[in-house]
């Protein structure tokens, strides 16, 4: 069974010159009043036509540059951003933990971002305030359950963001680079998390620059570069292939 | 629908707290708003202007409660959707959610300024008939109305922004065109058809109609409302679809 299946996906990306947000700027850009400035798009294709899918039980990797496309996969993946061609089908619950962990509220406090966290994965209240100790204790932040998330650090709004996450027992875990800003006793934790969900036979897709946690935990390996496919397969081959075109251009 | 019913309480429960969490009165500015308006009003139209209307006080408050609840609720949905982008860019969900749970917060917000309007009714005189009852109806026929208008305008708002502006204006002149500090009666007979076909001004005479003629709306009334509430809704639904796909890549 697949969990992941993606068919010829290209997302395009629109960037405009000149930025328009306004009506009068697009009614002014239409007859073109405002002197010097041209009103004109330019396309750019963040994922050109990629094609892999990832079986019940594995893990996926994405490696590539700054800049390759790996972040607008995931964000494709977990259907915030729409595919402008292609398929992407994702068979389970999606706990995606991007940039800085979840999209939470910076007035509402840790416990109540929890709340509408949980209630996003599709949790009931009272199912997330059972787990409420064990979410407060994974991430350390019991002594920070009623401050605003504002207030907190980048890496205890990470912490939080992930431990509500693993709370809501999803099927695939988005995974992106989230973890660089945990400090090492926290990195060590999730590491064991991982390794749990591994044995539940859950899918993690990690984009991560540390190549080592990649070989650690994904059978599978996609390298992007420039939105394109460059290689797709087992992770030693590819993590290889990606060292070579490295050193090369290096 | 039902799945995200927990998300929709959280997301309402969440709307209202930020509103008045930063406030020493919270929630009882929403109320010394109408209040005020109604003192400065009921000063100008009663010794000033010389309206003529008799307890103009709750002739005037009746008709801006229903209102308020019309625009504040639209204004505020503008925001719903660029408000929330930290969720937005981060997770799926069903992005209309985030539109309704805005507008529920302003319906209890709304109800608890309607619950407190009756004390000071009786205290101006009034009296409570059971005619009341009909309220929550007409205020559930103008939510449909709200949550039609607030689904075409949040999305608009993601993609030009300026839009604020442009129904702050709306709302404003809109004020004007609805019978709320003066009397329908003024309106010649000719702009009459044109003049009553506006679902707010049906609102508003069906609200003052129940506090303060005590008559009972005609069924026009009504179904002048809900048509218009689910034209509305139509509409709102098409333009959110179509523009919901692009929302994280916008905002």
């Amino acid at each position: 069974m697949q969990v992941i299946q993606v068919e010829d996906l290209w997302k395009r990306f629109k960037i405009p010159h000149e930025r328009r947000t306004t009506i009068l700027e697009n009614i002014a850009g239409a007859f073109q009043i405002l002197e010097g400035k041209r009103f004109t798009y330019e396309e750019f294709w963040a994922l050109k036509a990629i094609n892999f899918s990832v079986e019940y039980g594995e893990s996926l990797g994405v490696i590539g540059e700054n800049g390759s496309g790996k972040s607008t996969l995931l964000k494709v993946i977990a259907n915030i951003l729409r595919p402008s061609r292609g398929r992407v089908k994702a068979n389970g619950k999606i706990a995606p933990i991007l940039e800085l962990g979840v999209g939470f509220h910076p007035e509402l406090t840790a416990k109540e971002n929890a709340l509408i966290y949980g209630s996003i994965m599709g949790l009931k209240n009272s199912e997330v305030k059972k787990q409420m100790s064990s979410i407060l204790q994974f991430s350390g932040l019991e002594r920070f359950r009623d401050a605003k998330l504002k207030n907190l650090s980048s890496g205890m709004q990470m912490r939080l963001g992930f431990s509500v996450a693993i709370e809501t027992d999803p099927d695939i875990f988005l995974v992106d680079e989230a973890l660089a800003v945990g400090d090492m006793e926290f990195q060590q934790k999730c590491m064991e998390k991982f390794k749990e969900f591994k044995a539940e036979k859950k899918t993690i897709v990690l984009v991560s620059h540390a190549l080592n946690l990649v070989k650690d935990f994904c059978e599978k390996t996609l390298f992007l570069s420039r939105g394109e496919m460059v290689a797709f397969g087992s992770t030693e081959d590819t993590v290889n292939e990606y060292v070579k075109s490295v050193r090369g251009s290096g | 629908m039902f799945e995200y019913s927990e998300l929709v309480r959280n997301l309402t429960i969440k709307e209202f707290k930020l509103r008045y969490r930063n406030s020493v009165l919270g929630f009882f500015w929403s109320l010394l708003n109408p209040l005020a308006m109604m003192i400065i009003l009921t000063v100008v139209f009663s010794t000033l202007l010389r309206s003529g209307i008799e307890n103009f006080p709750v002739f005037l408050l009746t008709a801006l409660l229903a209102w308020r609840f019309f625009s504040i609720s639209t204004s505020m949905s503008l925001s719903s959707i660029i408000g929330n982008s930290p969720l937005v860019t981060k997770i799926y969900f069903p992005r209309w959610l985030l539109v309704l749970s805005s507008n529920l917060a302003n319906l209890i917000g709304s109800s608890l300024e309607f619950a407190a309007l009756f004390p000071l009714l009786v205290f101006l005189g009034m009296k409570i008939t059971y005619l009341v009852l009909l309220l929550p109806v007409i205020l559930i026929l103008e939510f449909i109305l709200i949550i039609g208008v607030s689904l075409i305008l949040a999305p608009l708002n993601v993609y030009y922004r300026d839009f604020n502006q442009i129904w702050d204006i709306t709302l404003q002149i809109g004020f004007f065109l609805c019978p709320i500090i003066y009397s329908i009666s003024l309106i010649p007979q000719r702009y009459m058809l044109a003049y009553s076909l506006n679902p707010m001004t049906r609102i508003i005479e069906a609200v003052r109609k129940i506090l303060y003629y005590y008559t009972l709306p005609t069924l026009a009334d009504f179904i002048i409302v809900l048509v218009s509430g689910l034209i509305l809704l139509l509409i709102g639904y098409l333009v959110f679809r179509r523009l919901e796909p692009r929302f994280a890549e916008e905002i």
